[in-house]
């Protein structure tokens, strides 16, 4: 093979590659919901059971989960697991619904005015309100 | 139960739980189940004592028991609406009575008056300790059990009355404060402790990875059921000796417990420490000062760590005047002996161990504890004549959620 074609094909492997390890992904409410933006950690309040002003809701265990948790509640999927553990064994919390899919996140979401969730930016649409991109 | 048995129960609740929860998914009453245990097991390098957990009645020697660390929780809730909801949790474990049994853990109504206040009314966890709540939940700690040094001190796990409890964030800063009022009976192997006009006060301020808790609790206690003591009692007033037993009130006692403690999860390291001091107005029941420091660092799915704890006694270990020969000798042995009436167990505990979060809600615990007792046998039971330790103990747990 051609000693310049490698590297360029190598980066278009790495173009179409991207997309798939790295989705973006975007902290959605209700559009009924007043809130117009949200710092991570607020965010993470939430999904950590330390505020209940928003209602969790949150995806099955998977790569978007564990980006989120990394990212957004800086701890990994067991750590959470573990924090909401606490919360749900004292009666002080109820862990949050669990959904397999954007889809369906984003239906649960625009069912409930308290509801916060996270989505794949490429899955928002009019049913949602997004208030924080994940960086 | 056997271990067995456990299992095929775990297996049959986790099936209903999704059953139920599916059932429940749209507006109305909803139910939630869910359980939490540790499968685990227990050794020591002696046959000389037992290591127990606090109250058990019976713990392990050389050989592997499943006894000491095992246990099983199953909670349910039912969500009403959204002001009221119900809830209540069975715990099975091994305790004062010498065979796995299930315990009512909890069974109380709340009321969410907003989101920063709820009233609670029913059996409540006590929350005497930073892990009270969740102590048994092995998933929700890094530690395989809580350090004896201070866990031990007061043998209340849950109460029956009311709590308040007030959530409230200040910019980053999140503060949560209950306050219950109650009263518990607690079946000891020896003796029964009843609580009354318990008043508990328990706070809790959060910053990201910050935790740092205050706990205050009161009660008058009494100690019955105890025909010994009883016994040992009367005839200190017969012979004479009343103002020794005036020094040891069994009824009606004031006791307090005051600890602070706090959390660290930063970056991969891991702390939480706990400083605690009981004071009484009996000699039975001994003034002490307990703590203990935990330090992890977590590489990936593995926390490994280290704990030290240590108690230490501060009201007097021997009443003075006491005849050490003659016909009262036996009464100043059961008071002022080894393992006397005076003496509370003293003993330091260095212990490694690891976390291994190896699957999801599966987490398996390792840890070695080196126990010293000090000036008797320590929290160890049925000590051989001439104990004095130090032991390792062993133990290997799976915890478990769902």
């Amino acid at each position: 093979m051609d000693k310049r074609i490698k590297p360029l094909l190598a980066a278009a492997m790495m173009c179409a590659a991207l997309p798939v390890l790295a989705a973006e992904i975007v902290v959605v409410v209700n559009p009924k919901n007043p809130a117009s933006r949200m710092f991570s950690e607020q965010a993470a309040q939430f999904f950590l059971g330390k505020s209940t002003l928003f209602t969790p809701i949150e995806h099955t265990e998977g790569p978007l989960r564990n980006e989120f948790s990394q990212k957004v509640l800086g701890k990994d999927s067991a750590q959470v697991k573990a924090q909401w553990s606490k919360l749900v064994f004292t009666g002080k919390g109820t862990a949050p619904k669990e959904y397999g899919s954007s889809a369906e996140v984003k239906k649960a979401v625009a069912a409930d005015v308290q509801a916060i969730g996270y989505i794949e930016k490429s899955a928002v649409d009019d049913s949602v309100k997004v208030i924080l991109t994940v960086q | 139960m056997t271990m067995k048995r456990m299992c095929c129960a775990l297996a049959a609740l986790s099936a209903t739980s999704f059953a139920i929860q599916a059932g429940a998914q749209e507006s109305g009453p909803t139910v939630t189940i869910s359980g939490f245990g540790t499968a685990a097991l227990t050794s020591t390098d002696t046959n000389d004592a037992e290591f127990i957990r606090p109250n058990q009645a019976s713990g392990v020697k050389k050989d592997w028991r499943t006894g000491v660390d095992s246990n099983f929780g199953i909670q349910a809730t039912v969500k009403v609406n959204d002001m009221i909801s119900f809830t209540g949790q069975g715990l099975v474990r091994k305790d004062a009575i010498d065979h796995y049994r299930a315990q009512a853990a909890w069974a109380f109504a709340k009321f969410k008056v907003n989101d920063e206040f709820s009233v609670r009314v029913g059996r409540m966890g006590a929350p005497i300790y930073m892990i009270s709540d969740f102590r048994n939940v092995g998933y929700a700690n890094n530690m395989l059990r809580p350090p004896a040094e201070v866990y031990r001190q007061v043998t209340l796990d849950s109460f029956d009355g009311a709590d308040l409890l007030y959530q409230h964030s200040f910019g980053d800063t999140s503060l949560s404060v209950q306050l219950g009022t109650g009263r518990a009976d607690v079946d000891l192997p020896s003796q029964t402790i009843e609580f009354r006009k318990a008043i508990m006060l328990h706070v809790i301020a959060e910053n990201g990875p910050f935790t740092l808790r205050f706990g205050r609790a009161q009660a008058d206690f009494s100690l019955v059921d105890n025909p010994s003591l009883a016994g040992l009692l009367a005839t200190l007033r017969t012979v004479g000796l009343g103002t020794v037993a005036d020094m040891m009130p069994a009824r009606d006692v004031k006791g307090t417990f005051t600890s602070v403690g706090g959390t660290m999860d930063w970056k991969n390291v891991v702390l939480q420490a706990e400083y605690a001091m009981r004071r009484t107005d009996t000699l039975l029941v001994q003034d002490t000062n307990s703590w203990y420091a935990m330090a992890g660092y977590r590489f990936g799915k593995f926390l490994p760590y280290y704990y030290h704890g240590n108690i230490t006694q501060k009201s007097p270990r021997s009443v003075a005047g006491l005849p050490a020969t003659g016909p009262l000798a036996p009464i100043t042995f059961a008071i002022n002996g080894p393992a006397g009436l005076a003496k509370a167990a003293l003993q330091s505990s260095d212990a490694i161990g690891v976390r291994w979060d190896f699957y999801k809600s599966l987490a398996l615990k390792v840890q070695v504890d080196h126990i010293k007792p000090k000036d008797g046998a320590g929290a160890f039971i049925n000590p051989a004549p001439g104990f004095q330790g130090s032991v390792n103990v062993y133990a290997v747990a799976l915890d478990f959620v769902f």
